[in-house]
């Protein structure tokens, strides 16, 4: 039963249009995901692409290490060194390529100098260039310094508990430094376009499984079905399980290759160094890796799609109707996007289901829950609400759909 | 095995589509006659546990039938009015979906769809898509989906509806075969359907039976008397606004009427044994002539 069920969604054209739409959105934004690391060359010129990827990698692994005192103040004199070449200080764009060209290798490093040096939600990229060799070396202080200062200024103090404060300070605090530092710029490339594909992925998805259920009204073939024997048990069953097996195929089915592929390409390096060592998840109050952060990328895209796509499958019972399913998906993605600017609502949307499909930016938002007396993050909130959630809606869709006239 | 319905009704809020109707079936054709809108579908739907009566209740061998649930639904073959399928799938692959949901075992449902494909006449069409038959093949892959579990109680809405006289004679005679040794509730308008394979007919208007019985029962049950007369088309008029006139033939000599009248209508009208459709047109009446041209 269940095989004819997931025949009969994949049997018509929109299905199989679906599923070429899922290859083709695969397909670019892996070429995307790779394409997105650039490489300035010694003679100025940039290259993209696999190119870029080893010689990028080539220059960071000297870097490779614990960003310890001497390696921090190693790459203040570099820079040091290089901004004072002829090529730096020269107008010409191309001659300034040339002097940043020598800088990628450590380019991370000088980056986190960089936010550890301004305040808190400001990024100045010369802030290094007047970091001393004595400063720098307070580098890790200076982070939760900057945290504090932000968190007592006016502008969020009302925002945060005095509790909240001190859990994001804790939070800060032990964080283990030294960094250990590697080129991560695969595991970043991943990251960057796994929200694209979990997202344009999900909602091509929704028009598949937004027929299972109102599927049988829409063909007018629920009459047949329901004065069958197993028409309200065992094949009711069989449609929420070919709808969990078509979502759960389809999203390993992108996600798996999309991930295999990029690092492939890019290199799968600098999975065990903490996201902190990267610009993008630098002010992060999560203590995790960058494999760590790949894994709840995957896995809370996978609970966002079930529990979404389980939702479109009940809306699609409950109104016989797959255009109103197929809304379900767009409603929970855009609805932030129209909600945003009434701050009532901003704790909430920091629980929307869209969370768990784009978890890089979940884990840079310092969005706090107080769940039973404790102040956590919202990735932790999330998953588990969500999981709890998704384990009541596969019996309630059976339920429902089993008691339709 | 007996079917018995006790003071069966069913209301949409003010309207009532079925009311109060006390009836028993055995093994047998039953042919269940109304106009459109007479309570027939919604009937149907009930005796396939598709919609619950507002009141009364529907048994199987004593036990309701929502109680019994699946085990009754075991027991039955459902083709609906407006027979729905899945387009992209095969008449083959279809017969073995439902078959599955039917409950037989693959082995089992393979030989009974390979059977009643051949029975049906569709073995040249087995692998065609269902959006790609002919109306008439549909209706045929939609008897044999009902056959699939082989049941005791067979229910047919409307099965000829649409269909082309070749069709509709080609359908009948499957019915016939089919009909043997099952309890078959075979509803239409189209009194022909029923006229030579029902055991007993049904005739149903604004919800209730109003009449039933084996054919010979129901036809001599009316009142009024048929007649056949030949006139000139001035007077013919008159006669049919008149009387229930349920044949009109006109030819270079006049018009010959058949009328339903309890005296003679005219000094030379013939009386002549009154047929189905003769009584179809006494109860349904001129609703009838103006919603089903096939009588």
């Amino acid at each position: 039963m269940v095989w004819f069920e997931i025949r009969k969604v994949f049997s018509r054209t929109s299905g199989k249009t679906a599923l070429a739409v899922m290859a083709a959105v695969l397909a670019v934004t892996c070429w995307l995901a790779v394409s997105h690391i650039d490489y300035v060359e010694e003679d100025g010129d940039i290259v993209t692409g696999i190119r870029a990827v080893r010689m990028l990698r080539r220059d960071k692994e000297k870097w490779e290490g614990y960003v310890t005192e001497d390696v921090l103040r190693s790459v203040i004199r570099e820079n040091a060194a290089i901004n004072a070449s002829d090529e730096a200080r020269s107008e010409n764009v191309k001659e300034q390529n040339k002097a940043y060209a020598q800088k990628q290798g450590f380019n991370d490093i000088r980056d986190m100098i960089n936010r550890a040096f301004c305040s808190f939600q400001e990024y100045y990229y010369y802030r290094v260039d007047s970091v001393t060799e004595e400063e720098v070396g307070e580098l890790y202080g200076q982070r939760v310094e900057r945290l504090r200062e932000w968190l007592y200024s006016e502008e969020v103090y009302d925002h945060y508990t005095e509790e909240e404060r001190a859990f994001l300070i804790e939070r800060y605090e032990t964080l283990e430094t030294p960094f250990y530092y590697a080129d991560s710029d695969g595991w970043q490339a991943v990251l960057y376009y796994a929200q694209t594909i979990v997202m344009i992925g999900m909602i091509v998805c929704g028009f598949l499984v937004s027929s299972i259920f109102s599927g049988e009204f829409q063909t007018k073939a629920d009459a047949v079905f329901f004065s069958s024997r197993y028409g309200r048990s065992r094949a009711t069953a069989a449609k929420v399980k070919a709808g969990y097996l078509t979502v759960t195929a389809l999203y390993w089915i992108m996600v798996l290759p999309y991930s295999a592929i990029v690092l492939a390409v890019t290199g799968t390096g600098g999975g065990n160094c903490a996201i902190q060592t990267s610009f993008e998840f630098g002010k992060s109050f999560y203590h995790i890796t960058f494999f760590e952060l790949w894994l709840l990328t995957v896995f809370g895209g996978y609970i966002g799609w079930l529990f979404i796509l389980t939702l479109t499958m009940l809306v699609s019972a409950l109104t016989r109707s797959s255009v109103l399913a197929v809304m379900v998906p767009f409603i929970i993605l855009f609805l932030p996007s129209f909600v945003d600017g009434f701050s009532a609502l901003s704790d909430m949307l920091g629980l929307w289901p869209d969370q768990l499909l784009n978890i890089s930016l979940a884990v840079r938002l310092f969005n706090l829950y107080r769940v039973g007396g404790h102040v956590a993050g919202a990735l932790p909130v999330v998953f588990t609400m969500y999981v709890c959630l998704y384990l009541v809606l596969p019996p309630a869709l059976y339920l429902a759909y089993r008691r339709m006239k | 095995m007996e079917i018995k319905l006790t003071d069966l009704t069913k209301k949409y809020g003010d309207f009532t589509a079925v009311d109060s109707i006390d009836m028993t079936m055995r093994e047998g054709v039953y042919g269940l006659l109304g106009v459109n809108g007479a309570g027939k579908t919604t009937l149907m739907r009930m005796l396939c546990t598709l919609l619950k009566p507002t009141s009364g209740s529907i048994t199987c061998g004593g036990r309701d039938i929502f109680a019994m649930d699946a085990s009754y639904r075991d027991l039955l073959g459902y083709l609906p009015q407006d027979f729905g399928f899945y387009p992209d799938f095969t008449v083959r692959d279809y017969l073995l979906y439902i078959a599955a949901i039917k409950g037989l075992r693959p082995a089992a449902a393979v030989k009974r769809a390979e059977k009643l494909i051949d029975r049906v006449g569709l073995s040249k069409a087995a692998d065609k898509k269902m959006k790609k038959l002919s109306g008439g093949m549909k209706r045929r892959a939609g008897i044999a989906q009902a056959m699939l579990n082989d049941p005791k109680i067979l229910i047919l809405d409307e099965p000829t509806a649409g269909l082309d006289p070749n069709e509709r004679i080609r359908f009948r005679n499957l019915l016939s075969e089919l009909a043997q040794e099952r309890m078959v509730l075979l509803s239409t308008h189209i009194v022909s359907d029923v006229e030579y394979i029902a055991n007993e007919i049904w005739l149903m208007q604004e919800g209730r039976i109003v009449q039933c019985g084996m054919p010979e029962q129901v036809i001599a049950s009316m009142p009024e008397r048929v007649w056949i007369c030949r006139t000139d088309r001035d007077h013919a008029s008159k006669l049919m606004r008149r009387y229930k006139t349920s044949n009109v033939k006109t030819d270079a000599q006049g018009v010959e009427l058949r009328l339903l009248a309890s005296e003679r209508p005219t000094e030379d009208a013939q009386p002549v044994p009154a047929s189905l459709e003769d009584v179809f047109l006494y109860y349904f009446g001129e609703k009838a002539g103006d919603e089903n041209g096939m009588v």
